[in-house]
């Protein structure tokens, strides 16, 4: 009955390729166009939490931390809603995470709280008693890369137009104005901590990794 | 230990399959290669032709055209009818069985008895509570609210001393020293009582911000009649605080009203023993 296609070895290609790319498109073309547009009032990360963010990539916490929380009963209950593709919107790159050593931290922000954290980076069996995560202790006095994170801000604002500086979105500036946002917003974080090298840091215009993880972590949910 | 792996049935009957299974192949390959050997292939030949190469004509079987064309069929409903009205979600399963799980849950555990209530509380305290205030519930040295003595004289006690902040209550901060002395345990006593019998007179202190009944005015301030029990601890987990310590999240719509009651029995039977 198909003789006459297999004849024509070209238009027989052609078709199939046709009947793949046109599956393919059905179930691509949908998810870019819904479902990994920003959720309603997702905001993009400040200069403060993107310099979080980097420090988070730097030391590898991907590799035992994810950000996805399955729709699965066991997973929303410890570890909050489920996650959907348009939360994901201003992650670049995106840091799902392939691996649960430590728990899942995509809504980290919603139950755990500043001081948590500097106890936790500063000594994690002293709040945690059975941990195996390593202590972050150089965090308290290297400082974070700013300038670095305003760039790419900068940079995803003007190549790919995340919406910084439009009204209802978080603001990015000047340099300048974002250094003093970043600066103000460390302050705030400084102020519920403990550590007084880290306090006097911040108040000298310095601003240690530690504070921009915290605002990043904080920052998740 | 058995020694004698023939004993073992299944070891046997894997035996058996294995032999079974040579056979077959030796028979189904012997057949073959004798095919290829004495027959020559025959029937009617496709018209076209590649070099003098030839293929012939091969009806499909018709239980596999049938089964193909009936794929291409319900391909056409799927995509038309099937998908678009009826699409499936694992998201909308989710939604649905928790919600139904969540149903069951609250009307199976709704008048649950004191040890189903301590247990649960315990495996929820373990996770969302420990973290913070520790596997005893004594606050980790000073890292948050110490649990052990919370809900009792000596809770109400530290709070009189050092005063509250951060249930984000109208009144607002509790200053701290507003009582001291005999007086001080007296309404301690008292508060930690579940405020019968007489009201010691020192209260009055106290009735400026939690009303003379201790109720709390309305919503102004705690409702200090509930203190030491489950209800008080709903209560945080629903405020959150951001007290001298820390800051404490909200546990708003993580935990159901059952659970919230069972995390607040486990957290008394903490303090008291009970």
């Amino acid at each position: 009955m198909f003789h006459w296609l297999e004849k024509q070895p070209f238009l027989f290609s052609v078709g199939v390729f046709l009947v793949i790319a046109f599956a393919g498109l059905i179930e691509i073309v949908p998810d870019f166009a819904q479902a990994s547009r920003p959720i309603a009032g997702k905001q993009p990360y400040t200069v403060l939490q993107l310099a979080g963010r980097h420090v988070y990539i730097k030391d590898s916490c991907n590799a035992c931390h994810s950000q996805l929380i399955r729709p699965f009963k066991s997973e929303t209950d410890r570890y909050g809603p489920y996650s959907l593709s348009g939360e994901y919107a201003y992650d670049r790159p995106f840091l799902w995470g392939s691996k649960r050593t430590g728990p899942d931290l995509h809504r980290v922000g919603e139950y755990r709280t500043t001081d948590w954290h500097e106890n936790h980076m500063w000594e994690p069996t002293s709040v945690v008693p059975g941990s195996i995560m390593p202590s972050y202790k150089h965090m308290f006095t290297q400082n974070a890369d700013i300038e670095t994170a305003y760039a790419e801000a900068l940079t995803v604002k003007k190549v790919f137009n995340v919406p910084y500086d439009k009204e209802g979105f978080t603001k990015l500036g000047s340099w300048e104005e974002a250094k003093q946002s970043a600066l103000e917003e460390a302050k705030a974080i400084a102020a519920d901590m403990k550590n007084q090298d880290v306090k006097d840091a911040v108040a000298r215009g310095e601003i240690p990794e530690i504070v921009a993880i915290i605002a990043y972590m904080n920052g998740l949910h | 230990m058995n020694t004698n792996i023939f004993q073992d049935y299944v070891n046997q009957m894997s035996l058996a399959a294995a032999v079974i299974i040579v056979a077959l192949t030796v028979y189904v390959a012997g057949k073959y290669i004798k095919q290829m050997k004495t027959e020559k292939a025959e029937g009617e030949l496709a018209e076209e032709n590649w070099d003098g190469i030839g293929e012939y004509k091969n009806e499909l079987p018709s239980g596999w055209a049938y089964t193909f064309l009936g794929t291409m069929i319900w391909a056409l409903w799927y995509w038309t009818a099937g998908y678009p009205v009826n699409a499936y979600s694992q998201i909308g399963e989710y939604n649905e069985e928790v919600a139904e799980h969540t149903q069951q849950f609250e009307s199976k555990w709704a008048s649950a008895d004191k040890e189903t209530l301590l247990a649960m509380g315990e495996g929820i305290y373990l996770v969302q509570c420990a973290p913070c205030h520790g596997i005893a519930g004594d606050g980790m040295g000073g890292k948050a609210a110490d649990l052990s003595v919370w809900g009792s004289a000596a809770g109400v006690l530290e709070t009189i001393k050092n005063g509250s902040k951060g249930l984000g209550y109208p009144m607002g901060e509790m200053p701290g020293g507003v009582l001291s002395g005999d007086d001080a345990k007296a309404v301690a006593e008292y508060v930690a009582g579940g405020m019968k019998g007489e009201q010691p007179g020192s209260f009055a202190a106290c009735a400026s911000c939690h009303g003379p009944d201790g109720k709390g005015m309305g919503g102004m301030a705690p409702d200090l009649t509930t203190y030491g029990s489950p209800a008080f601890v709903a209560d945080v987990l629903e405020r959150g605080k951001k007290g001298f310590i820390g800051t404490m999240v909200s546990f708003k719509g993580r935990l159901t009203p059952i659970q919230e009651k069972a995390v607040g029995t486990y957290i008394l039977s903490l303090a008291r023993g009970e």
